[in-house]
């Protein structure tokens, strides 16, 4: 056991459990507070993948930014409705039953596929390797990406102003 | 000579042009006779360009693929320049031309936007019936054939208002198209067996005996059915009568003079090929005949002067064919000109009679000779050259339709051609003593008519004696025996005799005379017009609408009943699936789930 | 470890979230599986980019990142008027769209 399989299986357990925390728990907020959890735990997986920049980048956006706006959401949903906010679940078993059988389905295509092949020794330095991507080939796209930002951004505001 | 090549094209394009500008030119049409104007100037072009063609003798073929297939067209357009076409070309311009100008007296009171679309069809009538001549193949000759029929509706049918008019225009549609369905077929099992519509491919394989097409007797009987339908032989000649509910002119340029002429036209063309079947040929003349004598009897007991004028062009197309029939074609097609003048002559100058008095019956007219002398005189030429009475045109190209009937050993019909030569100088005598020299009953408003009008009578009374009076110091070929000429001459003022004994001099009465035993049952009948009328009309009311009770029937109940059930079924099936929508969102996932899962089962099972 | 470890531990995350998305009745909880999911898509990327030596998946990782923020930002927007509209957020009773 190498450290890094002994940090998988500990990443990976954290990762599961509080993912199956945040379906599963009946409190919204604490939820939500899963979810943070589970995004860090994701951030880690690229960590062990030999990602730092996506782990910063998984930090900061979603575990910092959206967790942030989730909660905000929720505070405000709740002063408007004026209760807590619990969350009670439907279906259980029949998306449990449906979860279940699409996790076989995908698995089912690992199990089949070819041999996964061996970890190739790292390239040189990821960052430096995205930064060059981001500004190379995929320019277009990143700006385009920028586009689409300032129109959600543009969006929400609009859908979330009070009618004055 | 370059120009000449371009000369036809020319003179067919005129016409069209014309034809475009009113059709499109909404504003010009409507300007009424402005459009007269474009009209009859693009047709005295193109009378203009048939005149140089004719004068040349000019002979050209010029076709350009039309339907490409494997290993050459399928079929070409083109123009066929020939003696032939020249002489029909200076025909159909000529009487276009006299026509168009006539009816701008004639229709002077029509209001301004139906006289624009009258001139309009004139254009279309005139660039069709030249392009049928010019055709060098079946095909092309097909779609003119379509096109001249679909004017005579249009001009048959110009007063639409009429219930008559509208009636007789979807009567001539329909009889006619019954012929073209013949035609079509004959053009196209044609074309299947030898693979061209072209004439000159044809001709050189019915030369070389290369036509040797077991149903080639089926085949040219079928193509003889268009001509049938389209120059009114009997059985299916009811329709011409009828067809005189268009204005007088049109009667004249369509119904007498070009386009019934144009089965007469396509049979003369195809010679070569109805002379192999000489079965079919037989039958040609013997219907042609049997025509000539029938539409002479029923010409004898009309009162209504255009439709004796149109049994008597029936007849004489009876003529013509049954020469046709005989082998000589240039005798019919010879018949054809001159009929073409001295008919169109007859009509227009019946119009002139119509317009002054204001009605088709002869028995309403009477001393006209005085109130109109130049008209009375113009339409005394024409009757007495369409009765064959030398030295009119008419004389010496019946005599040629006899001999060559004669020639031919056709006794039969030579009797009965001989016995219409007879009818025909007694009917239409009959009409010139009763309208013309009778007591004057008319109402006295009887004037000559204006000289747009009298212009082309005269025109054309000049040219129908001119050709006759040529014709007498050409000698004129003997056309068979020796006996032919006084027979025919004798049989001709024999006619005249019997009208003027009945009609003028009052001798006889007709009431009696059609009341004596044979002749009673022959007025009775052709009174009825041979009960063919009734008869269609029966089969009419008979068959299609019976038909049409039928289909409407399967309409209502099966086709509007299949749609019925069917509709009820989506209905119910629509509102059990909508159930389906529950509106849930994660309804919805549920179901992209489920596609997911279809897909990868799917994927595992039938992909490999 | 081996790409199928990350794949399966991707999967089973994706299927976790998938098991939110179809259970949840609160409309933010939907959206907290949506975003399970997504983060199982970026495993399988940033994995498949580890184990292939190709910078691509960690690029599309990043936009994808950026597009689930986009994507969160109006969705909660729209979560917000709903609210204020129909003062629930209980997506049992969102069903406007009812056939």
């Amino acid at each position: 056991m190498t450290g890094e399989t002994v940090a998988f299986w500990v990443v990976a357990a954290a990762l599961l459990a509080s993912s199956l925390a945040v379906v599963l728990t009946p409190n919204l907020f604490h939820a939500v507070l899963y979810l943070a959890a589970a995004l860090v735990a994701t951030g880690l997986v690229f960590l062990l993948l030999d990602a730092p920049f996506l782990f910063g980048v998984q930090l900061l956006l979603y575990a910092g930014g959206v967790v942030t706006i989730v909660v905000f959401a929720i505070m405000l949903t709740e002063r408007l409705v004026g209760e807590r906010i619990t969350q009670a679940s439907r279906h259980v078993f029949n998306g449990g039953v449906v979860a279940a059988a699409v996790f076989v389905a995908v698995a089912g295509f690992l199990l089949q596929g070819p041999a996964t092949p061996p970890r190739p020794p790292l390239a040189g330095d990821t960052t430096v390797a995205i930064g060059r991507a981001l500004v190379g080939p995929f320019a277009v796209t990143l700006e385009l990406l920028g586009l689409l930002l300032v129109a959600a951004l543009l969006g929400a505001l609009y859908l979330a102003r009070t009618e004055e | 000579m370059r120009l000449l090549v371009w000369l036809p094209l020319l003179v067919l394009a005129l016409p069209f042009t014309s034809f475009l500008l009113l059709a499109v030119v909404a504003p010009l049409r409507r300007a009424g006779r402005v459009a007269g104007a474009v009209g009859i100037a693009a047709i005295a072009a193109s009378l203009g360009g048939a005149l140089l063609i004719w004068n040349e003798g000019f002979r050209h073929t010029a076709t350009w693929a039309w339907l490409p297939g494997d290993g050459g067209p399928m079929a070409t357009v083109g123009l066929l320049v020939d003696p032939l076409a020249n002489a029909m070309l200076v025909l159909v311009t000529l009487v276009s031309f006299l026509v168009q100008v006539y009816s701008l007296a004639y229709l002077a009171d029509e209001p301004a936007p139906a006289l624009g679309r009258y001139y309009t069809y004139q254009s279309l009538f005139a660039f069709s019936m030249l392009g049928l001549v010019l055709s060098p193949g079946f095909l092309q000759m097909f779609v003119f054939w379509e096109l001249v029929g679909l004017c005579s509706y249009l001009l048959i049918g110009y007063w639409y208002q009429r219930p008559a008019a509208a009636r007789a225009a979807v009567k001539a549609f329909w009889i006619t198209k019954l012929g073209d369905l013949g035609f079509i077929i004959g053009i196209v099992m044609l074309w299947a067996a030898t693979g061209t519509f072209e004439f000159a491919t044809l001709f050189a394989k019915a030369q070389a005996h290369a036509l040797a097409i077991p149903a080639l007797g089926t085949i040219m009987f079928l193509i003889y059915l268009g001509a049938v339908g389209k120059s009114a032989q009997f059985p299916l000649h009811v329709w011409l009568p009828d067809a005189m509910e268009g204005p007088t002119p049109v009667s004249a340029l369509i119904h007498a003079a070009t386009m019934v002429t144009a089965g007469v036209y396509m049979v003369t063309r195809a010679q070569p090929l109805f002379a192999l079947v000489p079965d079919v040929l037989a039958l040609i003349g013997w219907v042609g005949a049997f025509t000539a004598l029938l539409a002479a009897t029923m010409a004898c007991v009309e009162n209504d002067i255009k439709r004796v004028l149109a049994y008597s062009t029936v007849s004489q197309l009876g003529y013509m064919m049954a020469a046709a029939g005989a082998g000589a074609a240039e005798a019919g097609f010879f018949h054809l000109l001159t009929h073409g003048l001295f008919k169109a002559l007859l009509f227009l100058g019946a119009g002139a009679v119509i317009h002054a008095v204001g009605s088709n019956d002869i028995f309403r007219m009477g001393g006209l000779f005085r109130a109109m002398p130049q008209t009375g005189l113009v339409f005394l030429v024409g009757t007495l050259a369409l009765a064959g009475v030398p030295p009119l045109a008419g004389f010496f190209s019946k005599e040629a339709v006899l001999g060559g009937v004669w020639a031919a050993h056709m006794t039969w019909p030579f009797v009965m051609l001989a016995l219409t030569a007879f009818l025909t100088a007694f009917y239409m005598f009959r009409v010139v003593f009763t309208a013309f020299f009778g007591p004057a009953t008319a109402a006295g408003h009887a004037h000559e008519p204006a000289w747009a009008m009298r212009g082309p009578l005269w025109l054309l009374a000049a040219l129908t004696v001119l050709l006759g009076l040529r014709l007498a110091a050409g000698g004129g070929e003997a056309h068979g025996p020796a006996w032919l000429a006084p027979l025919s001459v004798g049989l001709a003022l024999a006619g005249v005799a019997l009208a003027w004994a009945m009609y003028q001099r009052g001798a006889l009465d007709p009431r009696r005379v059609a009341a004596a035993f044979p002749l009673s049952v022959l007025d009775a009948l052709a009174r009825r017009r041979y009960g063919l009328d009734a008869l269609y009309d029966g089969l009419y009311r008979g068959f299609v609408l019976a038909l049409s009770r039928l289909v409407g029937w399967i309409d209502r109940y099966l086709v509007d009943g299949v749609l019925n059930v069917a509709s009820a079924w989506t209905l119910r099936g629509g509102d059990a699936l909508r159930r389906i929508q529950s509106g849930v969102p994660q309804d919805y996932v549920f179901g992209v789930a489920f596609g997911v899962l279809f897909l990868v089962v799917w994927a595992r099972l039938w992909m490999r | 470890m081996s790409l199928g470890a990350y794949l399966t531990l991707a999967a089973l995350v994706f299927a976790i979230g998938l098991f939110g998305v179809l259970t949840r009745r609160n409309a933010v909880g939907i959206l907290l599986g949506i975003e399970l999911m997504l983060n199982a898509v970026n495993i399988n990327l940033v994995a498949f980019a580890r184990f292939h030596g190709d910078v691509a998946g960690l690029v599309f990782t990043l936009f994808t990142i950026a597009i689930t923020v986009a994507e969160v930002a109006v969705g909660l927007a729209i979560v917000i008027v709903i609210f204020r509209v129909r003062r629930t957020v209980d997506a049992d009773r969102l069903d406007l769209l009812r056939g």
